[in-house]
């Protein structure tokens, strides 16, 4: 004789045995879910807690399990249960509407999934429900404004789906939510006034959305914010004056059509940790008074239209570990202040008009691991005192006037996956201390004044994938060494005065896609080698004396043997 | 001078103190914790916000 309480058992054990069915790919992870015996209370990723009926589910946890198939409507059936974490799977199918059924539902993760469908309404018949993580699925459709009559939400994340409309506004109206995650859906609308009615949030999120209109003007208002984040959508106006009253670490500005001048009143800001107004449409200059911002580890202002000199002052800014101030129109030199900045990690200042030299504080910052100046007017030789900064992996100077050698020190900078020099007055030899940058990926000494020989020791350069050294005078031979490249794709040494044979070892570098060595002085015949020979013409065109398989060649036509 | 907390009545933030934040704990310092938005493209920095900070243990400001 069954008593009612096994029997309520059964029906939960049943519930779980149909979610399985459900499931695809359980066959190992779900090998103790099986019907002989009552004791679904041991299997796998499930809690039971007893009450005076006996045990009952409280808690599912199946997550990150690899698990296909669909969510069975049998979940409702879980009359119990507080917690449900699917996430990390590869379900499909639609939530089902039977969720709503689980009254006693405190928190729902489905997230990292392949769900698509509607947002159920049932969900907001979920009144203890406190977490709801539905992010990274394909849901469509328009965020429910039901979700308001859940009382008790303080996390709600529908981030990374393919969500449309408005963000109902009665969602602003909610102090107890903490968490909003909204970002990378296709969600329209304007920033209502009212999201500064979230009087408990902490998180606000609508990173690449298609939002247009201002940023309210009331901004300010909405203290409770630590990260606002309404990055890459389609804000236009100029950034209000209140938004100085925020408080928040993070404001994440970059990626929309803001115009008009950044207000000086960010400059009061020193609780911001990140700082971000990139990819706008700002004008005018960088305020002075963005120096006071000491707590601030990133500043990104690149990508506006912003004139004026870099301030000085921002070398007060002490924590600073990321300045990109790249792709605007700022004048005038690089304020050796900035050597103050101890923890500078990455500093781009490229695409600007910048003149004048690089100044030799820059060398203090030896936290440096990016030093980006390409395209400016700066002049001057490489400052000595860069072979100090070791964590370089980075170095760009191309496309600026400097001139003088290459300095030998450059070779201490070990770290260093790019050095590109290009496009500027340099002149003397390639130094042989270029060779000792085992981690070098890139170098481009193109489009300078350089002479002298190739040095042998660039075959020691055995990471290296790009040698650009083309549109300079460079003479002597191409060395032999060169052969020793395994990784090398791309080796560019036209228009130069290389003369002497094209070493065979050449043959050796397999890697070898893109070889251009036109217009200098070889001589001899191209190696008859296979990565030679599904190479154009092009490479080779332009050294009178050098014999191969293309129109004007002196001994075309050329028969390999 | 004033206490870097206090509010003003006028616009500007400052971090937090962390003033007895940590409980027992100490010293209690202000630092920055990145705050994951779930999986992020790799070049993308995550959003920071400010915690106090005790040995291995953060407590909110």
């Amino acid at each position: 004789v069954l008593c009612p309480v096994s029997s309520s058992l059964n029906d939960e054990g049943n519930a779980l045995l149909s979610i399985k069915v459900s499931f695809s790919n359980v066959a190992n992870v779900l090998l103790d879910w099986n019907d002989e015996g009552d004791d679904f209370c041991s299997w796998r990723g499930v809690i039971c807690d007893g009450n005076g009926d006996g045990l009952s589910v409280i808690s599912l946890n199946l997550s990150n399990l690899n698990l296909g198939g669909e969510i069975s409507p049998a979940i409702g059936d879980l009359r119990n249960i507080q917690s449900i974490d699917l996430q990390g799977n590869g379900l499909t199918g639609q939530i089902p509407d039977e969720i709503g059924n689980v009254a006693s539902l405190v928190h729902l993760d489905l997230s990292d999934n392949l769900l698509h469908g509607d947002i159920p309404f049932s969900i907001s018949k979920l009144k203890q429900l406190e977490f709801l993580n539905l992010k990274n699925n394909q849901l469509v459709g328009t965020i429910p404004s039901t979700l308001t009559q859940i009382p008790n939400l303080k996390t709600l994340d529908l981030a990374r789906n393919q969500l449309r409309g408005e963000i109902p506004r009665i969602l602003y109206w909610n102090e107890v939510l903490q968490y909003l995650g909204l970002r990378d859906n296709s969600l329209t609308g304007t920033l209502s006034p009212d999201i500064c009615q979230l009087s408990g949030l902490w998180y606000f999120d609508v990173r690449g959305n298609n939002l247009t209109g201002p940023i309210p003007d009331n901004i300010g208002n909405c203290t409770s914010f630590e990260i606002l984040d309404i990055s890459y959508n389609q804000i236009t106006g100029e950034i209000p004056y209140n938004i100085g009253f925020l408080q928040v670490a993070t404001l994440s500005l970059q990626g929309n059509r803001l115009t008009g001048k950044i207000p000086e009143v960010i400059g009061l800001m020193q609780a911001l940790a990140v700082l971000d107004l990139s990819e706008n449409e700002l004008v005018g200059p960088i305020p002075a008074i963005l120096g006071n911002l000491s707590y601030t580890g990133k500043l990104y202002l690149h990508g506006n239209k912003l004139t004026g000199p870099i301030p000085p002052e921002l070398g007060n800014m002490s924590k600073l570990s990321y300045l990109q101030l790249n792709d605007n129109q700022l004048v005038g030199r690089i304020p050796p202040e900035l050597g103050k900045l101890e923890q500078l990690f990455e500093l781009n200042l490229a695409n600007n008009n910048l003149e004048g030299p690089i100044p030799h504080n820059i060398s203090s910052c030896t936290a440096l691991n990016q030093f980006n100046v390409h395209g400016n007017l700066l002049n001057g030789s490489i400052p000595l005192g860069f072979r100090n900064l070791e964590s370089l992996t980075y170095l760009n100077l191309s496309a600026n006037s400097f001139r003088g050698k290459i300095p030998m020190e450059l070779g201490h900078i070990i770290n260093l996956d790019t050095l590109d020099l290009s496009s500027n007055r340099f002149s003397g030899p390639v130094p042989a201390s270029v060779g000792n940058l085992e981690h070098l990926l890139t170098l481009n000494l193109s489009r300078n004044n350089l002479d002298g020989q190739l040095p042998a020791e660039l075959g020691n350069l055995r990471s290296i994938v790009t040698i650009d050294m083309s549109f300079n005078n460079l003479a002597g031979h191409i060395p032999v060494e060169l052969g020793q490249l395994q990784n090398i794709v791309s080796l560019i040494l036209n228009n130069n005065n290389i003369h002497g044979e094209i070493p065979a070892q050449l043959a050796n570098c397999l890697s070898l896609a893109s070889l251009n060595i036109s217009y200098n002085n070889l001589s001899g015949v191209v190696p008859p080698t296979r990565n030679f020979s599904n190479l154009s013409p092009d490479s080779f065109i332009g050294n009178p004396l050098l014999c191969g398989n293309w129109l004007g060649s002196i001994c075309r036509p050329y028969v390999p043997k | 001078v004033l206490e870097p907390e206090k509010r003003l009545a006028g616009p500007g933030s400052s971090p937090p103190t962390c003033r007895s934040k940590c409980g027992r704990c100490s010293p209690c310092k202000p630092v920055h914790v990145p705050i994951q938005p779930g999986l992020s493209f790799p070049l993308e920095y995550y959003p920071e916000a400010w915690r106090c900070k005790c040995g291995n243990n953060l407590f909110m400001p």
